[in-house]
């Protein structure tokens, strides 16, 4: 007799999983497309509430190979954004989950990222951040660092764009920075990103092992590992289970109430981080970027801000679950409407 | 020198058959003044149409308005200007020097310009000093409403009519009502008093259908969106499609709240069109029903979304109020200029459903219509409108109400629904009409992730040839399976078959006019005006039936015509001439005509 694990929705794990992944033998991005297996299992999110969503390019590939039973939309180079708010908007009941390139969402839907955060649309926004364009051969993305080397080519002499200090400072209501090879870390980020209602971007360093993850390459496995500055340790423990295993840390913590009654446990390492104050968060990152290395973690929450669907004053039903008596107004309305203009 | 000039009396009374233009500057809140005279007339069951000429400017600019009264319902810009109004000291000398002889100037005589035309009638009015003793600190605005006073003295507007559009332009504003008939009054009385002329050119009171009013085609389409049930409403400010959107967002409290005050319909300000492109598709991906309205520009920015929308199979509503392209072009003047853009709208092989309607009420019948066939065929549907219809007034009897419920198309909401599916793939074709059926997010009914890469009949992903070339050769045959479900064109047919005019769009509102002055020279056509892309089979028969059909459109080159000419069979192709023509302004129905005439004597010659 084999023993079945289930969720608590009395799932098992294979519900969430997708198709078989193409990309490269060690790719960070399958990486993070476990993760959000796990969570979105652990979690026990029903996979027909989930909406997967992306752009164009490796990351966005992923949604094929993770929660097989949840629809989703592989949309164009960096719009991905304003599909999900069009969805969004029509059922605010889905959970979406999107995961999105660097070169998607610092370059060509740059603009869409950042108006997204300016409504907070209520998602999870994963960027698998490689620093280079993969399905193109490796050119250089505009988040990868000054300094830093691809395997071929020149070291970029470009400034990097920093997606969580652009999204800390549009107010963004959730930030968390990872690295594809901190299961641990990653997990609880995007299990409390779920939990959250608003935007959860989730920057995660994901290495590219084919073009950029020589030693050189600053989102090299190797580099990242060595140079991962973290900010806390953090063990997320779901509303239906508060009983769930969690190892009690011994010095300072704090805990995070999330949207759904789920709790993020916080334990300080050593830094001064203070999750609240956009200005600490800034801090880290810059600090971090000045040595060269990364701050991984949650760089900001903030739970008050008004979600995209909150501030529009929507009908409390979902518009797509909506009658069409609901929809189209009445006759008598419409004579109404004539009378109007007549006088 | 009014007076001098003013001493000349007409001969014999023209009654509602006259063209007034009216020369302001742009910000003055002449357009106020405009239209209590447009209203007052139609008020007394005159047929007459405004045009607003104005330019892309917030203030300062020049702007004029063309009002026409014409008993036999011409609705275009006549051929001359009888009564010229002149406001505007920037354009003074070009809007008096262009006149021809006889015409009517009224002119404010505080700018302190000369009328140097002996040979027309100058009638001068210190308009800015007489409002300044109504509303010292609104003389600048007040000003404009003298001019209503003394046309509605020389073309003897009823004062009731006056008043009734005063009311109805300044809506429960009483202070407003009462200071603007105080200054009309007073215009009135000065002309009577000071002006020794007699205008050739009169208002006479027709019986007035009581039913009809004038609306502008954007707020008719708004309004036709409300009744089809939009869900979500993205759009990006551009002119002319701006006050489609704005209509839309402020009918809603009225007409789509739910019983606790809740929206049905979502407005976001999107950051750009491609933003308010990709909306509509997530929208309609949903599930529900969502639309943008834009204009040239935003379609070329959308276009990348819209071939999405046809691959990935997702249906939306995106309505293009023409303006004057290329590039920026002149964007506050009207064209049919999108017309090829929208139908073969992104990359690759791509064909869309385009509805034109010709009319306010087509307007808001395509207004609901177009949502019924985006999610019957599952695809992205356009809305071609114009500058000249959108944003114009037109007389309606008043907008039907839908006569069909929702058609909410192929859409799987049950597993019992699902099981009676044989063989379901969300790009198969289970019944042999091109349209495959499709399950919504949140469902939990078999999913797929939808793509714009190739994908099988299942939704998967794939680059194998065969399925690529049958995916496009179904989608081939839904859109035109299209053909004969959308509106069909409106033909009206004379006996003798020689000539045949194929026109579309605003140019309904010409094309009255443009019959008569064929007719004139003793030539006969027969119209039929395209209500739809792609053309429906009559199109093909009424060109057969025809000796020599003429494509009559508002652009440079011909874009119906080359339309016309791909799809029709290739020995139709010698019977059909372009006549296509645009220079931005709203079509006069001379020009078009003359130029009909030219090509058929090429034709003959």
């Amino acid at each position: 007799m084999t023993v079945l694990k289930l969720n608590v929705l009395e799932l098992e794990k294979s519900e969430y999983t997708g198709g078989k992944s193409s990309l490269c033998p060690g790719c960070g991005h399958d990486q993070i497309s476990n993760v959000i297996i796990q969570s979105a299992w652990e979690n026990g999110i029903p996979p027909e509430g989930i909406a997967k969503m992306s752009g164009i390019g490796c990351s966005s590939k992923t949604p094929a190979y993770f929660l097989g039973k949840s629809h989703g939309f592989n949309t164009v180079h960096g719009r991905m954004p304003s599909v999900t708010t069009g969805a969004n908007m029509v059922n605010k009941d889905l959970s979406f989950i999107a995961v999105s390139g660097d070169g998607d969402t610092a370059s060509i839907g740059i603009g869409q990222f950042v108006h997204a955060i300016r409504r907070n649309l209520d998602m999870v926004y994963i960027i698998e951040n490689n620093g280079v364009y993969g399905l193109t051969k490796g050119q250089y993305s505009a988040t990868v660092e000054k300094g830093s080397k691809k395997k071929k080519g020149s070291t970029n002499q470009q400034a990097p764009i920093d997606l969580c200090a652009m999204a800390i400072n549009l107010g963004c209501s959730f930030v968390a920075r990872s690295f594809s090879g901190s299961k641990k870390q990653l997990t609880a980020l995007i299990r409390a990103a779920m939990s959250h209602r608003g935007m959860a971007v989730i920057d995660v360093i994901s290495p590219c092992v084919t073009f950029a993850n020589n030693d050189e390459s600053y989102r090299s496995y190797n580099y990242v590992k060595d140079n991962d500055e973290v900010l806390h340790i953090l063990d997320y423990i779901p509303h239906f289970s508060p009983l769930e295993e969690v190892e009690v840390p011994e010095g300072e913590f704090g805990e995070i109430s999330l949207f759904d009654g789920s709790t993020l446990r916080i334990e300080t390492v050593g830094s001064d981080h203070d999750h609240t104050d956009a200005v600490s968060a800034l801090t880290a990152i810059h600090k971090a970027e000045k040595g060269e290395r990364h701050v991984t973690g949650l760089l900001y929450y903030d739970p008050e801000v008004p979600t995209a669907t909150d501030s529009l004053n929507l009908s409390e039903t979902p518009l797509v679950g909506l009658s069409e008596e609901m929809m189209r107004p009445s006759e008598d309305s419409l004579k109404g409407v004539n009378d109007r203009f007549r006088t | 020198m009014g007076s001098a000039l003013g001493k000349k009396r007409a001969m014999g009374r023209i009654a509602n058959d006259f063209v007034i233009n009216v020369a302001t500057a742009n910000g003055t809140g002449s357009q106020s003044s405009n239209l209590i005279i447009l209203h007052s007339m139609f008020e007394m069951g005159v047929p007459v149409s405004g045009k607003n000429l104005f330019p892309s400017n917030i203030s300062g600019l020049p702007t004029w308005f063309i009002i026409r009264a014409s008993d036999r319902g011409y609705q275009a810009p006549g051929d001359s200007t009888n009564i010229q109004v002149v406001m505007n000291k920037d354009t003074w000398a070009e809007d008096i020097e262009k006149l021809e002889p006889g015409t009517v100037v009224v002119f404010n005589e505080d700018v302190r310009l000369p009328v140097d035309r002996e040979d027309c009638v100058a009638l001068g009015m210190p308009m800015t000093k007489m409002a300044r003793g109504v509303a010292p600190k609104l003389a600048r605005l007040m000003c404009n409403m003298y001019y209503v006073g003394a046309l509605a003295h020389l073309l003897e507007i009823e004062e009731g009519a006056i008043n009734k559009a005063v009311a109805s332009q300044f809506k429960g504003k009483e202070k407003a009502i009462e200071l603007n008939i105080q200054a009309i009054s007073e215009g009135r009385a000065y002309a009577k008093e000071n002006w020794d002329f007699e205008s050739q050119f009169c208002v006479e009171a027709r019986e007035k259908d009581p039913a009809t009013y004038l609306i502008e085609g954007n707020e008719a389409t708004a309004l036709g969106a409300i009744y089809g049930g939009i869900n979500m409403l993205s759009w990006y400010p551009i002119t002319p499609s701006s006050s489609l959107a704005e209509s839309i967002i402020g009918w809603i409290p009225e007409l789509r709240s739910d019983d606790s005050g809740g929206s049905t319909c979502a407005v976001i300000q999107a950051e750009d069109e491609l933003a308010a492109a990709g909306m509509v598709i997530g929208a309609g991906w949903a599930g529900g029903r969502g639309m943008t309205c834009t204009s040239g520009p935003g379609i070329s920015l959308m276009s990348e979304f819209i071939g999405l929308s046809y691959f990935a199979e997702v249906p939306g509503v995106i309505w293009d109020v023409n303006r004057v392209g290329p590039s920026t072009g002149l964007p506050t003047r009207t064209q049919q200029g999108d017309l090829t853009l929208l139908y073969e709208a992104s990359h690759g092989d791509t064909q869309h459903i385009v509805l034109i309607p010709g009319t306010v009420d087509e307007c808001f019948e395509y207004g609901w219509k177009a949502f019924d066939y985006a999610e019957r065929f599952q695809t992205m549907v356009f809305g071609f409108s114009d500058l000249d219809l959108g944003m114009n007034r037109w007389e309606t009897a008043g907008f039907q109400y839908p006569d069909s419920p929702m058609d909410r198309g192929k859409v799987i909401r049950t597993q019992e629904e699902m099981d009676s599916i044989e063989n379901y793939g969300r790009y198969r074709d289970v019944d042999g009409d091109g349209i495959p059926y499709r399950t919504l997010p949140g469902s939990g009914l078999d999913p797929i992730l939808y793509r714009g890469t190739g994908h099988d009949e299942d939704g998967v992903y794939s680059e194998n040839p065969q399925v690529y070339h049958d995916a496009m050769a179904r989608l081939r045959v839904k859109i035109d399976g299209a053909r004969s479900q959308l509106p069909p064109p409106v033909i009206r047919e004379e006996e003798d078959k020689e000539v045949g005019v194929i026109f579309y769009g605003s140019m309904e509102n010409t094309i009255v006019e443009i019959d008569d002055i064929l007719e004139e020279t003793g030539l006969s056509v027969s119209t039929c005006r395209v209500r739809a892309l792609p053309l429906h089979p009559e199109i093909e028969e009424f060109i057969n039936r025809h000796e020599k059909t003429i494509v009559l459109e508002i652009n440079r080159d011909g874009q119906m015509y080359g339309i016309l000419r791909r799809e029709v069979p290739a020995e139709l192709v010698p019977k059909m001439h372009s006549v296509a023509y645009s220079d931005g302004m709203p079509p006069r129905a001379r020009v078009y005509a003359e130029k009909i005439l030219e090509v058929l004597n090429e034709v003959d010659a």
